[in-house]
C-alpha cells in the first residue's frame, strides 16, 4: 500500500469513527431531549459546542489565556464598542470580583486587544 | 436569525430614546459589523442555537449558555419550556443529575436539618401551582443608552410558566426555624470555575421566603424542568426578578444574619429609587439589591419590520407585567403619544402572570407609524418615559415600535 492509499484509508477510518461518535452524541442527545424518563434517575444531557470564532488583535494569545478559562469569547464579541476606559474596569471587576489571577503586564495586554477589537470605532 | 431581523427585534422594544439613539447605535455598530476583522463575532452574537431539551434559541453565549427567546413566543400566555430562556452565570453547570444521589440539603439555623430526596419532597408536602412571569434583571439592557457592559439581551430574558412544586414555608417549618432567624440562603449545583470566582448564591428575608408564595419548583408547565432551567428543583420567587430564582437547587439555609456574598453585596444591585433611576454623570451614592418587577408592557405584534396594510384591520399584540398587583389597564398609542386606546386583556392567569393584550387597529393610510404602549398596575403604578442605570436593570420605560404601511 503507498503512502497516498494509507492517508485515504487513515481519513476515511477517521470520518466514519467520526460519524459513529456524531450518532451516539446525538443519540445521547436525542434521549435527553425525550427528557425525563420517569424509570432512568439520571438525568443527563450533552452540551452542543457553540464556541464562536476569536477576533485576531494584538495580544489574543494573552486574551485566550486568562479570559477564556472561564468564559467564552462571546462574553466580549456581543458587547458594544466601549471606550478604554471601561474595558479596563471590566478587567479589574474579573480579578477583584471575580477571582481571576493576571499578572498586571497582562492584564494591561488584554485592555490593550479589548480596545482593538471592541473600542471606539475611531481606533480602528 | 439574520442581521436585519436583530436590529428589527431591538426596534420593536425600543423606546423613543432607543429608537432615536439606541437603535442608531445598534445599526451603527451593526454596520461595522461588517468589517471582515469582526464579521464573526457579531454574527456569533445573533445566530440561533439549539441546545438539549429546547427549541432554536437565540445565543447569546455558549459558556455558560445564555439563550434568549424569540420574541414571536410571547404571543401564548404560557412560555413553552423548550423556548423558555436560559440565563446561567458561572461555567461549571450541572448536565447530569442522578436522582438516587440528589438531596435538597436545609440546614443553618433549624432545629431539625433535612435532607430531602427530590420524592420525599414531592410526598411530605403539599403542592402548590402558580403561574409566574420569569425575568432576568438584565432584559431588555441592549436598548439602555448610554449602552451598558453585560448581557446584550434584547426581550426574550423572560418567559411565563405555571410553576408547581412545594411552599419553602411548608419546608422551612418542617425543619424547625430558630428564633432569630434573618435571611435564607440559597445555592444549586452549579460551580465556579476558579477557586476565587464566588459561589452563586442569593438570600431572601425571612419574611419573604415564609410567606406562602416562595416555592421550590420542581415542575414547570406540568413537565419536569428543562436541565438548563433548573432540574430538578429551582426556587420559584413570584413577583421579582429571576436572579433569586436560583436553579438546581441543592441547599436551603437558614441563617441568624445577612448572607455575605458578592451576588448580594456587590452584584444585582440598583440605585435606590422606584425607577432604578441615576446619571450615567452622577452615579447614585446608595444602592440596594434588586427586587420586585416593575410595570411593564412590550409590542410582540406586530413582529419588528413588519408591513401592515392600509384600510386593512390588523391586531396589536403584547404582554405586560408587574411584580405582583396584577395589571389593571394597557393603553395603545398609535399616533406617536397623542392619544390613547384602551386594549383588551387575555385570561388572568394570578397575580405574578403577564398579562396578554390586544387591540385592533387599522392604519388609515400609507406611511410610517410610532406605535406606543403602556399598562397601569393593580396597585396603580405607571410607566415612565427615560431611564438610566449603569448595569442595565430593571427597564420598565414606556416601549414603542416603529411600523411601515403600504
Amino acid at each position: 500500500m503507498s503512502v497516498s492509499y494509507c492517508r485515504i484509508f487513515a481519513v476515511v477510518v477517521g470520518a466514519v469513527t467520526g460519524v459513529f461518535a456524531l450518532a451516539a452524541q446525538s443519540q445521547q442527545a436525542t434521549k435527553s431531549n425525550a427528557g425525563h424518563d420517569a424509570s432512568n434517575p439520571v438525568h443527563a444531557i450533552v452540551l452542543p459546542q457553540y464556541a464562536p470564532e476569536i477576533s485576531t488583535g494584538p495580544n489574543v494569545d494573552t486574551y485566550r489565556k486568562y479570559c477564556l478559562v472561564c468564559h467564552s469569547a462571546q462574553y466580549v464579541a456581543m458587547q458594544p464598542r466601549f471606550p478604554q476606559a471601561v474595558w479596563e474596569r471590566e478587567v479589574k471587576k474579573m480579578i477583584d470580583a471575580y477571582g481571576a489571577v493576571i499578572p498586571e503586564a497582562d492584564q494591561h495586554e488584554i485592555v490593550e486587544y479589548l480596545v482593538a477589537v471592541r473600542g471606539p470605532s475611531k481606533s480602528r | 436569525m439574520d442581521r436585519r431581523h436583530f436590529v428589527s427585534l431591538l426596534a420593536s422594544v425600543g423606546g423613543l430614546a432607543a429608537a432615536q439613539r439606541g437603535l442608531g447605535k445598534t445599526l451603527d455598530l451593526m454596520a461595522e459589523a461588517t468589517a471582515p476583522a469582526f464579521e464573526s463575532e457579531i454574527g456569533g452574537a445573533q445566530e440561533l442555537a439549539r441546545y438539549p431539551q429546547k427549541t432554536d434559541l437565540i445565543l447569546l453565549t455558549d459558556r455558560p449558555p445564555q439563550l434568549e427567546t424569540p420574541l414571536r413566543y410571547f404571543e401564548s400566555e404560557l412560555t413553552p419550556n423548550d423556548a423558555f430562556f436560559v440565563r446561567w452565570h458561572l461555567s461549571g453547570i450541572p448536565t447530569s443529575v442522578d436522582l438516587r444521589e440528589f438531596r435538597l440539603e436545609v440546614g443553618g439555623h433549624v432545629q431539625k436539618p433535612m435532607r430531602l430526596t427530590l420524592s420525599e419532597l414531592k410526598t411530605r408536602f403539599k403542592p402548590i401551582s402558580l403561574v409566574a412571569l420569569a425575568q432576568c434583571a438584565g432584559n431588555f439592557r441592549s436598548l439602555f443608552v448610554p449602552q451598558v457592559p453585560g448581557g446584550q439581551w434584547g426581550s426574550g430574558a423572560m418567559g411565563n410558566a405555571r410553576w408547581t412544586g412545594v411552599r419553602l414555608k411548608d419546608v422551612l417549618e418542617a425543619a424547625g426555624v430558630k428564633a432569630g432567624a434573618m435571611q435564607v440562603g440559597f445555592r444549586g449545583m452549579d460551580v465556579p470555575p476558579m477557586p476565587a470566582t464566588p459561589v452563586y448564591q442569593k438570600s431572601l428575608d425571612i419574611d419573604r421566603a415564609r410567606d406562602g408564595d416562595v416555592m421550590i419548583a420542581y415542575a414547570m408547565n406540568d413537565a419536569p424542568l428543562p436541565m438548563l432551567n433548573g432540574f430538578p428543583v429551582r426556587l420559584v420567587v413570584p413577583g421579582w426578578f429571576s436572579t433569586y430564582w436560583v436553579k438546581s437547587l441543592s441547599s436551603v439555609t437558614v441563617l441568624d444574619q445577612p448572607l455575605k456574598t458578592f451576588w448580594m453585596d456587590k452584584a444585582y444591585r440598583i440605585p435606590d429609587n422606584p425607577d432604578a433611576n441615576e446619571d450615567p454623570q452622577h452615579l447614585a451614592a446608595v444602592t440596594v439589591p434588586i427586587s420586585t418587577m416593575p410595570v411593564h408592557s412590550i409590542f410582540v405584534r406586530p413582529e419588528p419590520g413588519e408591513t401592515l396594510r392600509a384600510g386593512e384591520k390588523f391586531v396589536l399584540k403584547g404582554v405586560a407585567n408587574d411584580g405582583g398587583s396584577g395589571i389593571r389597564k394597557v393603553e395603545v398609542s398609535t399616533d406617536g403619544g397623542g392619544s390613547w386606546d384602551e386594549a383588551s386583556l387575555g385570561s388572568d392567569l394570578g397575580k405574578y402572570s403577564w398579562r396578554t393584550w390586544q387591540a385592533s387597529w387599522t392604519p388609515p393610510a400609507k406611511g410610517t407609524y410610532r406605535l406606543t404602549v403602556r399598562a397601569t398596575a393593580g396597585d396603580g403604578q405607571t410607566q415612565h418615559t427615560s431611564q438610566w442605570n449603569r448595569s442595565g436593570y430593571q427597564r420598565n420605560v414606556i416601549e414603542h415600535v416603529e411600523v411601515t404601511v403600504s
